[in-house]
């Protein structure tokens, strides 16, 4: 399976959960910015989760089908269309060779997460198909897509996905009546985001911890992957201390010199000297994915317990899906 | 090697993400907390639990990241969540009798071109400490220095042991692009750039090796714990080395 790339739009990159295991090296974990839709997207056509993705910013792009395609997408930056046909995301579609797919602007969000049988066939560099644009390591040749690129699938079906492109085959676009159902895994308010209070939480004056659980941050227009600076009410501090350089992940929420907030993202450093006020829970990290300049959040804190616990029922959720879509079809 | 025979390491532990909790050694920069940190790291490494991914040394800080999934079901470690199955493991550990040997570190020579188009603000670090180039050379290559951790970017090490007599302020604007292998100062530290990025530190020198090249096994070429050491070359010897 095979397509080229018309238009890449803004910002499109090969993704997959990212690189664990270099971090020591000062290697970013990269990987998807919304997890949950690349997953969705994955599992939607029995590819394993950590199936490579083309992670798309917003709308804007187009591709072309160059052969029988079992694709899937999930995420909130694009609607697909083949010219007036509407693709339903979070589902597996059969569509045609010679099909030209445009991605429609779909103001909820940011990214969209397109999966193909077997995933894009991106050789492992550090052990992921991630790519960090930075360093150049990592997916289509260690850059974004460029228009004419051409990206093939493995040739690597799961039971599940062969099944299902055998099912679905045909001359035109077609695709099943189930869907996975992305809602069904977010909170009502995508905009409220849990936080657990982090190492340095307490060298701020007690107001502006107050005020950080309460008030609007908006994410100002210098924002990318490495991560979001927040414009809102300054946090300031009652401890000056200095921070040695120590570990940062994606979703710690740093506080610079003059009190504004940056939240670290899927290629964000892996060391960092400012303080810490808060990490953002994991289960919470996708909607920030979704995240534009312009966007209001507001922080909710909870204990690292409840975040831990909220984890690993996501991830007891997702398995049963994948069985509910196995059960379905073997 | 000296065998460390039953070490205890004074560290607390606390929460830095679903999947990772942080041991802090210390709050300052020395040798001391460089090898209790690089000692727990070796055996962690060597003793891993069930869900462990890897290690990620800093300063004060050793930062243990980890699978939770694998942890949760994990019935060889005691605890009702993740981060007390992890916190007791790593206790347990550093009370165990463990044959544990001083890391072998290994002392890295780096080739350096000063002066001239691979380190042009040689010049001008030299000027404003009222020494001659050739002094500013012979001090910055007479020292062993120490990497204490990797950071900023891949492959990325921070040095102690600068002759505080070469501590230079940045630049007032940062250069748009510094080339890769660029050495540099920044206040009281020295560094190498193992990518070409923006950055605002002087540049006295370049190196021709790759300090990072992904598709080695080691892919960063320095790592915490070793010692270094800069070696001036010409820029005969420079070209001479890329090729």
């Amino acid at each position: 399976m095979r397509i080229r790339i018309i238009k890449p739009g803004i910002l499109s990159t090969i993704q997959d959960l990212g690189r664990k295991h270099y971090l020591s090296q000062a290697v970013p974990v990269s990987g998807a910015m919304d997890t949950l839709s690349a997953r969705v997207a994955n599992i939607a056509i029995g590819n394993p989760d950590h199936a490579a993705v083309i992670e798309f910013t917003y709308a804007d792009a187009e591709f072309m089908t160059e052969t029988d395609m079992l694709m899937a997408y999930a995420g909130d930056g694009a609607t697909l269309q083949a010219g007036d046909i509407i693709i339903p995301p979070e589902k597996p579609v059969f569509i045609p060779a010679y099909t030209s797919i445009q991605l429609i602007n779909n103001p909820a969000g940011s990214r969209t997460y397109l999966s193909v049988a077997g995933g894009w066939d991106i050789p492992e560099v550090l052990g992921s198909r991630s790519t960090f644009i930075t360093a150049e390591i990592g997916g289509f040749n260690g850059r974004s897509l460029h228009a004419g690129d051409t990206l093939a699938s493995t040739e690597t079906f799961t039971p599940i996905t062969a099944t299902i492109f055998d099912r679905l085959k045909g001359e035109t676009i077609t695709y099943p009546a189930w869907s996975v159902a992305r809602r069904m895994f977010l909170p009502a308010d995508t905009k409220h985001i849990r936080i657990v209070p982090a190492h340095e939480f307490s060298w701020f004056h007690g107001l502006a911890l107050v005020n950080f659980l309460s008030l609007p941050y908006t994410l100002s227009m210098n924002s990318n992957r490495m991560g979001y600076h927040l414009d809102g009410e300054p946090v300031t501090r009652i401890i000056k201390n200095e921070l040695l350089s120590t570990a940062v992940t994606p979703g710690t929420i740093q506080v610079t010199g003059n009190g504004s907030l940056v939240l670290l993202m899927a290629d964000c450093q892996t060391t960092g000297g400012y303080p810490r006020i808060a990490h953002v829970a994991a289960i919470d990290l996708p909607l920030c994915g979704q995240l534009k300049p312009g966007d209001t959040i507001y922080f909710e804190d909870i204990s690292h317990q409840d975040a831990e616990m909220l984890y690993i029922e996501r991830e007891q959720e997702l398995q049963q899906l994948r069985e509910a879509i196995q059960h379905k079809y073997l | 090697m000296q065998p460390l025979t039953d070490i205890k390491l004074g560290f607390s532990i606390y929460y830095l993400s679903e999947n990772a909790v942080t041991l802090e050694f210390g709050h300052e920069i020395s040798e001391d907390l460089l090898q209790q940190i690089s000692s727990f790291n070796q055996l962690i490494n060597h003793h891993p639990f069930t869900g462990f991914e890897t290690a990620v040394p800093a300063y004060g800080t050793l930062s243990i990241f980890y699978d939770p999934i694998q942890v949760i079901r994990a019935t060889d470690l005691p605890g009702i969540d993740c981060f007390d199955k992890v916190s007791a493991y790593l206790y347990q550990l550093n009370n165990q009798p463990a044959q544990i040997h001083n890391v072998p570190y290994n002392l890295i020579t780096i080739p350096t071109c000063y002066g001239g188009i691979y380190g042009e603000d040689l010049e001008e670090v030299a000027a404003l400490h009222n020494l001659s180039a050739d002094k500013v050379i012979d001090l910055h290559s007479s020292t062993i220095y120490k990497v204490y951790m990797i950071g900023f970017v891949p492959g990325f090490a921070y040095l102690g042991g600068m002759s505080a007599q070469l501590a230079t302020p940045r630049k007032p604007s940062p250069r748009k692009v510094i080339p890769k292998g660029s050495v540099g100062i920044a206040g009281e530290q020295t560094g190498i750039y193992p990518l070409q990025t923006p950055g605002g530190w002087q540049l006295i020198g370049r190196t021709p090796l790759t300090l990072f090249d992904a598709t080695r096994t080691q892919p960063a070429l320095l790592k915490a714990g070793d010692q270094v050491v800069f070696k001036p070359i010409d820029h005969h010897q420079f070209e001479q080395y890329r090729d």
